[in-house]
């Protein structure tokens, strides 16, 4: 495939030799893969071209040196007629030239074509330079033409020529003068002669006297013949032909006949001069016999040969004088031929001078132009393109140092190339890898926190900003400014630690009070250390460990329960007993005694069933077993747990909202505790506030369901438009043995949190709005 | 507008010049009979000192006649029925003082003869009198038609030839066949 590359010249032609090799090659590139020159920069057709002006130059030199041996008439005619044909011809070829050549320019000059300005100018000063004194030159010998043909003709040779001429016309008038008057004479002889009687040889010996003794005369007789009724041509027939001995061979008699025929019809000149074998010519001279009556009988021819050297010097004078007669006559055409040569010479040159200076100037800006034009395109950053050199010339030593930058280039830039496709695969794979380092920063519980070397922030990851409460805006604030906030000075610490011991681990456990609660935080901060030993950053990773306190203190609590079941169940009995026993005993004493000591028995019996109650909680907290999940209708379980306080509370409204929910895996009977529970807290808190209300006061429990696909859980919450819980006893609500009622054990909420905790699932108490509590359970599901 | 009228003005002062210039004039007739068309036309001026200088000096000179029959079309260029070219050649040889005269007929040698009477020669070389060129067999009755005459002398006596140049002198006769 290729492109076509506008120039001066034409329109370069870029080949692809390769699939990524181009060649700028001059405009005619065929087909044929054989790229072929063009005709004016093809040496053969220069040479030829070339042979074929100097020949046309020694054509028109060596026919101007015959001019004078072509007739005049011929060189008017035929030589005037093909100059005049060739000089238009030229004037056409350099009209066109020079036309092609202004419309050229013009084009190129509107598309800015370079060097066009150049090569005008060079043709421009080659024309002009063979313009002017050409033209001089045919001016000049225009006139001098014109002048010698004036002086060619001058007064003397015209005087003598006609001069000379007339004595040769006189001699021939002399002699027609004779041959007429002899025709006449024998004419008259033979007027008394009856021609078509007498006999041939009376005739003869009549007249052979007189021929004998004129000396190569002839002397014809013929007799007139009547014409055929209807014809009017005359006819005449020999009858007698004689010949003197000396006359000259190659006569022709038909001429003589034709004459005589002419003159017996009464038409044509009496006197003829008619031309012999040898360059010779014949005088004929008729006259016609008439009879007695006037009629023609017949018709005399006599012919005298002009002969000799007086003959010959006037046919010499005759012809020279005619030469000059006709030369002068076409003194014109004739000078039109030699100014027709100097004009064909003149043009000759001036094509030959245009056409060089289009060469000259396409010989000398086309290497210039094809290195502009590849500059171009290496500027374009097509590196593969090659000039092809079409000289070995300093120019083609040019072109080839061009081809070898563009090859340099060209591997240069492959390196280039290579080398930034490497650093572009390690870009990528450096993307790949920080994405990947973000997603998982992003993803990970650990918050991490880094601070570059400048001390500001420059991360913070989504667990970074849940548990620090920092958003998008730190990035880029100084970090003593970020953890300068209230909740957040006990972390800074931990930075001027790590910062004052680079390349050391600063670790130390920090609890932060975050929306009313106080969590747990494991905070390790390392200084960055830079190349150069200078600090490079700082990255703080913080973790949530109040899970794990809380589960901590939940074992421990765990324990604690299981010791005092144990130590304080084991005697639990024998006071019973032993109560029991004392009851019994003193069953028959006095009245009083017995009151006293029933009654006193009766509390002991009633606070050991008290404490076995206790012991039983702490028992069932302490053992409680792992859930046995089956496939559950939430909404199901909540509305058959709810139907068992349908008038229980007068005072109470239940209302449900229950979304449509996917099946959950669940233990049934643990969850219908957790909603007995904290059904009955909300209860709880209702019965407290009707009666701190003075009077109106509707209580309202409110259990609904939510499912959330997008984060893959369903929620369930239980609120009430109670007193609420004050945010420092939020915190401590799940804590065992905490309890806001007067007789709680503290483990309910506790046993509740394990519960959902169990199911994989997290639990959390807010301020109902406008009043009261809300308790949102979450559980996963897995639909 | 101007400008035009300035064009055209040159124009027509060329031509004017021009028709002056053309001394020679071809006059033409012609007439049908016994199915023939024949043809006169006279040269007038064409005889002049410089051609008879010409024809003095011994050089071959010819008066070349081309003759076209042509019918008339309108709105289009005339059809040219037939067409001949008569030539008339003379000679002066000036020793004798005679005229060698030729008449040919498409090439064709039609008559000769020796003169030395130099009107006659004049007569002969110019005037052409009913000389039947042309059958009427291909002529249309009642068509339009007009023979048309080209002169042309030789040799020519200028100092350039233009080599597509026209007639010396040029004349033409209209007539309608009637058979």
């Amino acid at each position: 495939m290729g492109r076509g590359i506008r120039l001066g010249g034409g329109t370069l032609h870029v080949l692809a030799v390769s699939a990524h090799r181009s060649i700028i090659t001059p405009p005619a590139a065929h087909s044929d893969g054989e790229a072929r020159r063009p005709f004016r920069d093809n040496p053969q057709f220069i040479v030829v071209g070339i042979l074929l002006f100097l020949l046309t130059l020694v054509g028109l030199l060596r026919v101007a040196d015959r001019s004078t041996e072509l007739a005049p008439d011929y060189l008017s005619e035929v030589v005037l007629y093909a100059l005049s044909a060739s000089c238009l011809t030229m004037l056409v070829v350099l009209a066109f030239v020079l036309a092609r050549h202004i419309v050229k320019l013009w084009v190129e000059r509107r598309h800015a074509v370079p060097f066009a300005r150049f090569r005008a100018k060079l043709v421009a000063a080659l024309l002009g330079m063979t313009l002017i004194p050409a033209v001089l030159v045919l001016i000049v010998g225009g006139e001098l033409i014109r002048n010698s043909a004036e002086r060619w003709f001058a007064a003397p040779v015209d005087d003598v020529l006609t001069s000379a001429n007339a004595i040769a016309r006189e001699y021939y008038r002399d002699r027609e003068a004779v041959v007429t008057e002899y025709a006449s004479r024998i004419a008259a002889t033979l007027e008394d002669v009856d021609l078509s009687q007498t006999s041939v040889s009376a005739v003869r010996d009549m007249l052979a006297p007189e021929v004998t003794a004129r000396r190569g005369g002839i002397v014809d007789v013929y007799r007139v013949v009547q014409p055929d009724a209807g014809s009017e041509r005359i006819a005449v027939e020999p009858v007698v032909e004689i010949i003197a001995s000396t006359a000259p061979q190659g006569h022709a008699r038909a001429a003589a006949e034709r004459l005589a025929e002419q003159i017996a019809s009464g038409r044509g000149e009496l006197l003829r001069v008619e031309p012999l074998e040898a360059g010779d010519q014949i005088v004929r001279a008729a006259s016609v016999i008439r009879t007695g009556g006037g009629e023609i009988a017949g018709v005399v021819v006599a012919s005298d040969p002009l002969t000799g050297v007086t003959a010959l010097h006037a046919r010499r004078i005759g012809g020279a004088y005619e030469a000059y007669r006709q030369l002068q006559v076409l003194r014109r055409p004739l000078a039109g031929v030699y100014l027709s040569f100097f004009l064909m010479i003149t043009l000759m040159i001036l094509v030959s001078a245009t056409w060089l200076g289009v060469y000259v100037a396409k010989r000398i800006t086309r290497p210039v132009q094809l290195l502009a034009a590849g500059a171009r395109e290496i500027g374009a950053g097509h590196l593969d393109h090659r000039i092809q050199p079409e000289t070995t010339d300093e120019f083609g030593s040019l072109v080839d140092a061009f081809n070898t930058m563009a090859g340099e280039l060209s591997t240069s830039q492959h390196r280039l190339e290579r080398s930034r496709r490497d650093l572009e695969h390690q870009n990528l794979e450096g993307d790949r890898r920080r994405r990947y380092i973000e997603t998982i920063l992003e993803r990970i519980a650990t918050g991490v926190v880094s601070i570059d070397a400048g001390g500001r922030v420059s991360t913070v990851n989504s667990a970074a900003s849940r548990l620090l409460g920092l958003d998008r805006a730190a990035l880029g604030q100084p970090a003593a400014m970020v953890f300068d906030r209230e909740d957040l000075q006990p972390l800074a610490p931990v930075l001027l630690n790590a910062r004052n011991a680079v390349g050391e681990r600063a670790a130390q456990e920090v609890a932060l009070a975050r929306d009313g609660r106080e969590i747990h935080l494991a905070v390790a901060a390392t200084a960055l250390p830079g190349d150069v030993g200078a600090l490079d950053g700082t990255v703080m990773v913080v973790d949530d460990v109040t899970p794990l306190i809380r589960a901590e203190r939940v074992s421990t609590w765990r324990d604690v329960a299981r010791r005092l079941a144990h130590e304080i169940k084991n005697p639990l009995t024998p006071i019973q007993l032993c109560a029991e026993r004392m009851q019994r005993h003193f069953r028959d004493a006095p009245p009083k005694a017995r009151d006293l000591v029933d009654e006193c028995t009766a509390t002991i019996v009633g606070e050991v069933e008290a404490l076995k109650e206790l012991v039983d909680e702490f028992s069932q907290f302490a053992r409680l077993p792992s859930p046995r999940t089956v496939p559950s209708d939430l909404n199901a379980l909540l509305g058959e747990t709810l139907a068992l306080y349908d008038g229980l509370f007068r005072d109470v409204t239940f209302e449900h909202q229950f979304a449509t929910l996917p099946t959950l895996h669940l233990d049934p009977e643990q969850v219908r505790r957790v909603v007995v529970n904290l059904v009955n807290n909300a209860a709880d808190a209702l019965d407290t506030a009707a009666r701190a209300a003075i009077n109106g006061f509707r209580g309202v429990i409110t259990v609904a369901t939510v499912h959330d696909a997008a984060e893959g859980v369903v929620r369930f919450l239980v609120a009430d438009n109670g007193p609420g819980i004050s945010p420092a006893d939020r915190e401590k609500l799940f804590m065992p043995y905490f309890s806001t009622k007067r007789r709680g054990s503290g483990l309910g909420l506790a046993i509740v949190r394990r519960i959902v905790i169990e199911h994989g699932g997290c639990i959390e108490v807010t301020d109902n709005t406008p009043a009261g509590t809300r308790v949102i359970v979450e559980l996963p599901c897995h639909s | 507008m101007l400008r035009f009228r300035l064009l055209a003005g040159t124009l027509v002062l060329l031509l004017i010049a021009g028709s002056l210039h053309a001394a020679e004039v071809l006059r033409v007739t012609t007439l049908t009979r016994d199915g023939r068309v024949l043809v006169s036309f006279e040269l007038a001026g064409a005889f002049n000192g410089e051609m008879r200088d010409t024809i003095r000096s011994g050089l071959q000179t010819t008066f070349s006649y081309d003759v076209r029959l042509r019918q008339e079309a309108a709105f289009w260029p005339d059809n040219t029925v037939a067409s001949v070219t008569l030539e008339a050649t003379v000679r002066y040889d000036n020793l004798t003082g005679q005229f060698k005269v030729a008449r040919t007929l498409d090439g064709r040698v039609e008559e000769t003869t020796i003169l030395a009477n130099e009107s006659k020669v004049r007569e002969m070389l110019t005037r052409f009198e009913r000389v039947p060129l042309f059958s009427t067999a291909a002529l249309k009755p009642n068509g339009a038609y007009h023979v048309h005459v080209d002169c042309d002398t030789r040799p020519r006596n200028a100092w350039f030839v233009w080599p597509w140049g026209g007639a010396s002198a040029s004349g033409a006769a209209r007539f309608t066949f009637l058979p």
